[in-house]
């Protein structure tokens, strides 16, 4: 196994120019796809890598579950120096496996909690109006999904306005934009060195409902203002958290921005020689470099089993 | 009928839906009354078999849900509706997306939060996008 077992495990780092580079340079469709499928990659390799280094690291623990051949010396002096790691796998693993059992149950919880409080509201179009001054619009997935928008948020802009609202909301739910975030939730989880992809990643599949709400009112400036009174109305009260401050724009107004300008192109691959084609060329390379390299570890570690193991 | 048949399955989730319907129902027989009204008048036109003091309880939780309103110095306590159906699933939605890590965990929220610097770039952004900003729906660019 040597070193190709550790290599998964910070190859991630290949995906972070792309994380950065993306939302200029590729159209959000494309970006949230590449983002989340480089993310899922990444995270699996890192994955398994982790499982490998478990059972290394149970070999060395006396006492372990495994079969007694595993934990022989051969086996110890085939994988040297991962008894630490080895151990401290052990520990992550756990760690990793809780934190995405949480991730998900939270999710689906959250889910069946406010299906339960919409039950009986939202009509054919699946748009739930709730009375409430507090100015807010969600999409709900599930099957089928809602839209929900408090009356705060319907009084704040103009009718031709909803439209844009009711289609961006829509193009989350048709996108089913929920799945990417959670898968690249779990990846950022099993390997916090990915934990950038989901800021990426929100950023891309808002950005890919704008673009959906501008086809579908056929108004590019409509949806853009829309989307900016919106954020006007929706400010927190003083005093809430705010990552204020920053010099560069937030993500309303990076938005609203790129509504305004030009229908960004659709095309395949971005040109290699530009920063956005290298990046994804580095995170392309990335992915396959660990999925290989993982693949090389298992192997290698399935041999020295399989030689310990009496059968 | 509802309550019936989960009543005899499994105690706790099902008592606990009923309490939303029992609530719900208690909303809907207020929100036909013209003026504020005691318990009494909603245990009279309440379709369901209930105990004076199971209403008086569910008129309490409504009223910490802030659902209903109690008027009326000492007795009798008159109750009147501050939300129908719909505003009780508001309330119960607020009550969801005041817990903002689960909330961020699922829904795409239309726009996240502005920071200063943000507020006055959309500001300026908005400004530029056009004249036609002034309230006409149909507000296509002239060219």
């Amino acid at each position: 196994m040597g070193v190709f077992v550790y290599l998964p495990l910070v190859l991630p780092l290949t995906a972070l120019p792309i994380a950065r580079l993306a939302e200029q340079h590729l159209h959000p469709r494309r970006a949230a796809r590449l983002l989340t499928t480089v993310a899922v990659i990444l995270a699996s390799c890192s994955l398994l890598c982790l499982g490998l280094l478990v059972v290394v690291g149970t070999a060395q623990l006396p006492g372990n579950p495994l079969p007694d051949g595993w934990s022989d010396d051969e086996v110890r002096e085939a994988v040297p120096h991962d008894a630490f790691a080895g151990k401290a796998s052990i520990l992550a693993l756990v760690v990793v496996t809780g934190a995405c059992g949480s991730i998900v149950h939270r999710h689906f919880r959250f889910r069946a909690r406010a299906h339960r409080a919409l039950r009986g509201l939202g009509g054919a179009d699946g748009i739930a109006v709730l009375p409430d001054a507090t100015p807010y619009a969600y999409a709900l997935p599930g099957s089928p999904g809602k839209v929900m928008v408090s009356t705060g948020m319907l009084a704040s802009l103009e009718p031709a306005e909803h439209r844009a609202l009711f289609a961006h909301e829509r193009a989350h739910l048709a996108g089913r934009h929920h799945r990417l975030l959670l898968a690249t939730r779990l990846a950022g989880c099993v390997n916090p060195l990915l934990w950038p992809l989901v800021g990426a990643l929100v950023y891309s599949t808002e950005r890919w409902a704008d673009e959906e709400a501008a086809r579908v009112t056929g108004d590019r400036r409509l949806t853009a203002r829309a989307v900016g009174k919106a954020a006007l109305v929706a400010r927190p009260v003083p005093g809430g958290a705010v990552f204020a401050a920053f010099a560069t724009a937030g993500p309303v107004p990076r938005r609203v921005a790129a509504l305004l300008g030009p229908v960004p192109p659709d095309r395949g691959w971005p040109p290699a020689l530009t920063p956005a084609g290298a990046a994804a060329l580095v995170a392309a390379a990335g992915a396959t470099v660990s999925a290989l390299s993982s693949l090389n570890a298992a192997v290698a570690l399935f041999l020295v089993l399989k030689a310990a193991t009496p059968l | 009928m509802n309550a019936e048949r989960a009543g005899g399955e499994r105690e706790t989730p099902a008592r606990r839906r009923g309490q939303g319907e029992l609530e719900a129902q208690v909303l809907s027989v207020l929100g036909e009354a013209s003026e504020p009204v005691t318990a009494a008048w909603v245990l009279e036109r309440l379709d369901a078999d209930l105990s004076y003091s199971t209403v008086i309880t569910i008129l309490t939780r409504l009223h910490a849900k802030q659902a209903v309103t109690r008027t009326g110095r000492g007795r009798p306590v008159l109750w009147e509706p501050v939300a129908n159906e719909a505003g009780l699933a508001a309330l119960r939605m607020r009550r969801l997306l005041d817990k903002q890590s689960d909330r961020d965990a699922v829904l795409s929220s239309f726009v996240s939060v502005l920071s200063s610097h943000d507020e006055d770039l959309l500001r300026s952004l908005l400004a530029e996008s056009g004249p036609d900003d002034t309230g006409a729906p149909s507000g296509r660019p002239e060219r």
